[in-house]
């Protein structure tokens, strides 16, 4: 009897010491790959406190400098007219955030709408959809830069926020996500409940899709925040230009006017709001999450 | 469902045909013999905002350049800047679709003044799409340094462009190893000692033997060549040629990095500048003075003091050749709307001698005036004034002596990119790369990324 | 409630056109014209205009596509050879990205590690996307250049020449771009992968636990199994992503015309930036192509089993 007990202890003891052991392992695990991620925001943290003089050397230095303040002015003061912040800040919110909105909705709504539905050439319209998906954004940018210059569409946040409604890759995540998660009887039973086909779609398919769409929605607003090419094609004005492009203006300034502190503080003052927004997010989606998975 | 296809393949077919056909309509070349004026708007292209800020403090009705002023205005027209910046080609690309609609365009976006650099500003001048300026009122060149009006000139003789600055660049040097390794350390000494290539290496080799380095980049001494080649890249049947100083260049840079006269970075590496510091083992480099005055921040050092760099320990000289690098210059479109506003920038950047004057003295710029900039050279020479980080040397009075020795022949539309080219394939061979490792191999990658971009050019044997 | 099923689905059926329908509009209007304007280009002889202010373009039929597949003066195919580098530097990013980004989400949302500050590591993971790529390659520069830490260090341990440039070696610079873009993209993987796993229904979980299965045995025989569509979608959507790499390898490599690391879209961009559209309407067509016939294939041999689930 004290043999079995033994055992039992033994093997209880080896199940915990061995669940610590893999914790631990994990942890380290995980700071080493935090390391390598922080240790590059350190590095844009030390950049924006040295001076141009300094930085224009190109030594490397994980050692903090005295002109985070000075780069601070600067940026707010000598470079005014290439880099307003509280515009730029503006402009890129609104363009990013309706962008995700439109991306997420729509991709989530056609999606749906071939997932849901038998429909002659649904199988065809999915493939193109693929297709498309698969076509690199330089085939249509020129021809998309001429017609927007030629119908008057530059300088126009709506002509960088529209097209986000098609958005093939957030549609597959979509369509992959409905596959995983969305039993068809479903449904047919909330038809059977009375509702229509829209009100099943926002009432009861989207709360199911919110892990989908919170993700999409963080990896769209950020994709279209850092956007440089196509908003420095179109957005000449200063008071419509997005901080990317200001940051990139910065950068190129004439010879007399370049302030590599300056431009070290612009890029951390951009990134610091989507971490912000991030961070809330974040808690957002495990609660989301969280509600999603029990299912009754 | 095919016809369902058809149907939609024919609509889209439509669509398309429009496009083409609206940008394949009539290219009016515009009034070239009138002033066109009376547009509502001056509409400005640009790549940064460096003459924005000259033209709103020195030109522009408000004469100031404050940030807080939403719009300038010249005669009463407000003022309009579209600044494309110049990576990827883009400036170029917006520019050129401009150009090419202007004749149809609205007033919002009719382009009425353009900047363009010395490196791609031939494909403007060359092109009906600009205008005469002589015609529409700036024809006094008198006091512009030849080059500049050189640059801007067409094929019939016609001038296009006027610059407002001068970039004439020389040699700057380390004072203290001078005197260590050739026992003198003021510019009328040295230059005598590096007034030629041979003696240029052959201080090199000195500079050698006591542990320093000639130059921090085999690419110092590049445009110093090319400025002053004795051929056109592409000559009229379109075969390209290497042009003898860069041939000598090249030569010049294997043996260099061979013998150990030079570091093997490029022109901006920090492995060069970081030798501009305190204690660097770089004897000299080339370039005008944005070059010395902002781009060679180690040197600077920190602070009031300068702490850490090499404040008033370079001097100025001519060197080996006379050359410039950079420069800006202002070009009117023949379907602009503000011709006299043009010609009103123009002049005043030309020959203004009040504006011209603060422009040299109060933003440290070379204007393209030799009057201005000989006053102000003998101004700074009275008040005993000059720049600081060479040692209070005049340096406007070097310039002032052999800008006039510019001499820019032979360019062409493909200069940009056979210079750059060229210079890039010929590196991979001094960095001992491992699959371009002959100088052949060399050209022969330069040749293919050139008839990349121009696939009709002709490549010698 | 019964009804005659024919009579009752075909007026469902609609719905699926009003509901895609959106997609369709947008699409055509601001994507398909201009991708039709880019491939009519490519049939055009841009090369006398290149460097000119003219538009007169003649038309070419497919030499723009006979000159792309012909040997240039260095003996490469140059679009082959930049597929071939676009590949293998996306091979060398993408196994890690895969790699961490399956054992960070098994790790997070394991009922049985039950880790706490999963938050701020997922905070901290996501961050390198948020970096925008210039600034990132002036990081990796100050670290990997001549005069940075690892360059100093190696040639104090002989290893390498003092000469000798990380960034415009072959392999080397590869390895950079690949980790860039991993660093970068991981945290990205990491999150799809979780949200796909947290979709799993939890009752799956609990009937294997009952059973007495263990972790492993679950994460290989159901986690992994019902996550297929997530993984199948993060894996083509890297393959898509990868090939069309440009941002950091232009940013680090391009410059220096590194002929090891020019990738597809950087060749593209190279006909661009001198306004050669026939030539670059020509790579683009291709890459499209090639994105189909790789994505295709892929699709087709994962999903070959049922979809949804019922």
């Amino acid at each position: 009897m004290t043999r079995v007990v033994t055992d039992y202890q033994k093997e209880n003891r080896n199940a915990i010491i061995k669940a610590i052991v893999l914790r631990v392992l994990c942890y380290i695990f995980l700071c080493f790959v935090a390391v390598m991620c922080i240790f590059f925001f350190y590095l844009l943290l030390v950049n924006t406190t040295r001076a141009n003089n300094d930085l224009q050397g190109g030594r490397f230095t994980l050692m903090f400098s005295r002109f985070f303040n000075q780069n601070f002015k600067n940026l707010f003061t000598k470079f005014k007219t290439d880099f307003d912040a509280l515009k730029g800040f503006r402009a890129s919110f609104v363009i990013a955030f309706s962008s995700a909105v439109l991306t997420c909705y729509f991709s989530a709504l056609t999606a749906y709408g071939i997932y849901a539905y038998d429909f002659k050439g649904k199988r065809l319209m999915e493939a193109f959809i693929l297709a498309i998906m698969m076509i690199p954004p330089q085939l249509s940018s020129v021809g998309f830069f001429q017609i927007a210059s030629r119908y008057g569409l530059k300088n126009n946040w709506w002509i960088l926020i529209l097209p986000s409604i098609a958005a093939p890759s957030v549609f597959f995540y979509m369509i992959q996500y409905l596959r995983a998660t969305l039993p068809k009887d479903l449904i047919e039973s909330s038809r059977i409940d009375g509702s229509n086909e829209f009100m099943t779609f926002n009432r009861i398919v989207l709360p199911i899709m919110k892990p989908a769409i919170a993700v999409q929605m963080i990896f769209s607003f950020v994709g279209s925040w850092n956007n440089l090419y196509m908003p420095s094609l179109l957005l000449s004005d200063s008071k419509k230009k997005t901080l990317p492009v200001m940051i990139n203006a910065l950068q190129r300034t004439s010879w007399g006017n370049i302030d590599l502190g300056c431009v070290y503080m612009a890029i951390f003052l951009s990134i610091l709001p989507v971490v912000i927004v991030y961070l809330f997010l974040s808690k957002f989606i495990i609660k989301g999450v969280t509600a999603g998975s029990v299912k009754g | 469902m095919n016809k369902f296809l058809k149907k939609f393949l024919a609509v889209s077919f439509v669509f398309v045909l429009t496009f083409v056909l609206i940008g394949c309509g009539d290219q009016s070349k515009g009034s070239d013999d009138e002033l066109n004026d009376g547009g509502s708007i001056f509409h400005i292209y640009a790549w940064n905002t460096e003459f924005q800020g000259f033209f709103n403090k020195y030109v522009s009705d408000e004469k100031t350049n404050d940030p807080s002023i939403e719009t300038y205005h010249l005669d009463g027209i407000p003022v309009k800047w579209t600044i494309v910046t110049s990576d990827n080609g883009a400036y170029q690309n917006a520019l050129d679709m401009a150009l090419r609609e202007n004749a149809t365009a609205n007033e919002e976006n009719k382009v009425d003044m353009f900047l363009a650099e010395a490196d791609y500003i031939l494909k403007y001048v060359n092109t009906s799409l600009t205008k005469d300026i002589e015609k529409i009122g700036v024809d006094d060149f008198s006091q512009a340094y030849q080059y500049t009006v050189d640059i801007g000139t067409d094929r019939t003789g016609v001038i296009k462009a006027a610059s407002f600055q001068c970039c004439p660049a020389g040699m700057v040097y380390r004072r203290s190893i001078a005197l260590e390794v050739l026992g003198v350390s003021e510019p009328e000494d040295v230059q005598p000692l590096v007034d030629s290539w041979e003696k240029f290496e052959d201080v090199a080799e000195m500079m050698k033997a006591k542990g320093y380095y000639m130059t921090g980049s085999y690419a110092d001494t590049y445009r110093v060549f090319s400025n002053n080649a004795d051929k056109p890249w592409v000559d009229e049947n379109k075969v390209v040629q290497i042009p003898t100083p860069v041939q000598t260049w090249m030569e010049q840079a294997e043996r260099f990095v061979e013998l150990g006269y030079t570091k093997t970075e490029g022109i901006w590496d920090s492995g060069k500048t970081i030798e501009f510091a305190e204690g660097g083992k770089v004897f000299c480099t080339f370039g005008p003075a944005w070059y010395y005055n902002f781009c060679m921040g180690p040197a600077m050092g920190e602070g009031e003091d300068h702490v850490g760099g090499t404040y008033g320990d370079w001097g100025l000289v001519a060197g080996p050749q006379a050359y410039f690098w950079g420069g800006t210059w202002l070009l009117c479109p023949s379907a602009g709307s503000n011709d006299s506003l043009v010609a009103k920038t123009m002049n005043a950047f030309l020959n203004n001698e009040e504006i011209l004057e603060r422009l040299v003295k109060e933003e440290s710029q070379f204007s393209n005036n030799k009057k201005v900039n000989a006053k102000v050279a003998d101004d700074y020479d009275a008040e005993g004034k000059g720049n600081g980080l060479l040692n209070g040397q005049n340096d406007t009075k070097v310039w002032v002596s052999m800008a006039d020795n510019i001499v820019v022949r032979y360019s062409t539309i493909y200069d940009q990119h056979c210079n750059e080219g060229l210079q890039t394939a010929f590196v991979k061979f001094l960095k001992n790369d491992a699959e371009i490792n002959t100088k052949e191999k060399a050209l022969a990658d330069f040749y293919a990324e050139l008839l990349k971009a121009f696939p009709n050019l002709v490549v010698p044997n | 409630m019964k009804g005659n099923k024919n009579k009752k689905n075909p007026s469902y059926a609609k719905w699926g056109y009003i509901f895609v329908a959106s997609f369709f509009i947008v699409y055509f209007l601001f994507t398909f014209v201009p991708q039709v304007l880019t491939i009519y280009d490519s049939f055009f002889d841009y090369t006398d205009v290149v460097g000119t202010l003219e538009t007169e373009v003649s038309f070419a039929g497919f030499k723009n596509y006979k000159m792309l597949f012909s040997r240039n003066l260095r003996g490469d195919i140059e679009i082959l050879r930049c597929l071939g580098n676009t590949i293998i530097i996306w091979l060398i990013g993408v196994i890690p990205q895969m790699s961490f980004g399956l054992l960070i989400a098994l790790i997070f949302t394991s009922s049985r590690l039950r880790l706490k500050g999963t938050g701020f590591f997922k905070t901290v993971f996501y961050m390198p996307n948020l970096i925008m790529a210039a600034a990132f390659a002036s990081l990796i520069l100050a670290l990997f250049g001549t005069i940075g830490p690892f360059h100093t260090l190696f040639v104090e341990k002989g290893w390498i020449a003092q000469t000798f440039d990380f960034i415009s070696n072959k392999t080397w610079a590869r390895i950079l771009i690949a980790l860039m873009n991993f660093l970068m993209w991981f945290g990205n993987t990491t999150i799809l992968l979780m949200a796909g796993i947290q979709g799993i229904d939890e009752s799956v979980f609990e009937s294997a636990k009952i059973d007495g299965a263990s972790s492993i045995h679950v994460v290989w025989d159901i986690t992994l199994p019902l996550l297929k569509p997530i993984a199948v979608y993060v894996f083509i959507t890297s393959m898509i992503g990868g090939l069309q790499m440009f941002d950091v390898a232009e940013v680090l490599t391009g410059k220096a015309k590194n002929n090891s690391t020019r990738t597809i879209v950087m060749l593209i961009n190279d006909y661009l930036k001198v306004g050669n559209y026939g030539h670059a309407g020509a790579v683009s067509v291709v890459l499209f192509i090639i994105t189909g016939i790789l994505s295709l294939i892929i699709f087709k041999t994962i999903n070959r089993k049922g979809e949804s689930m019922s």
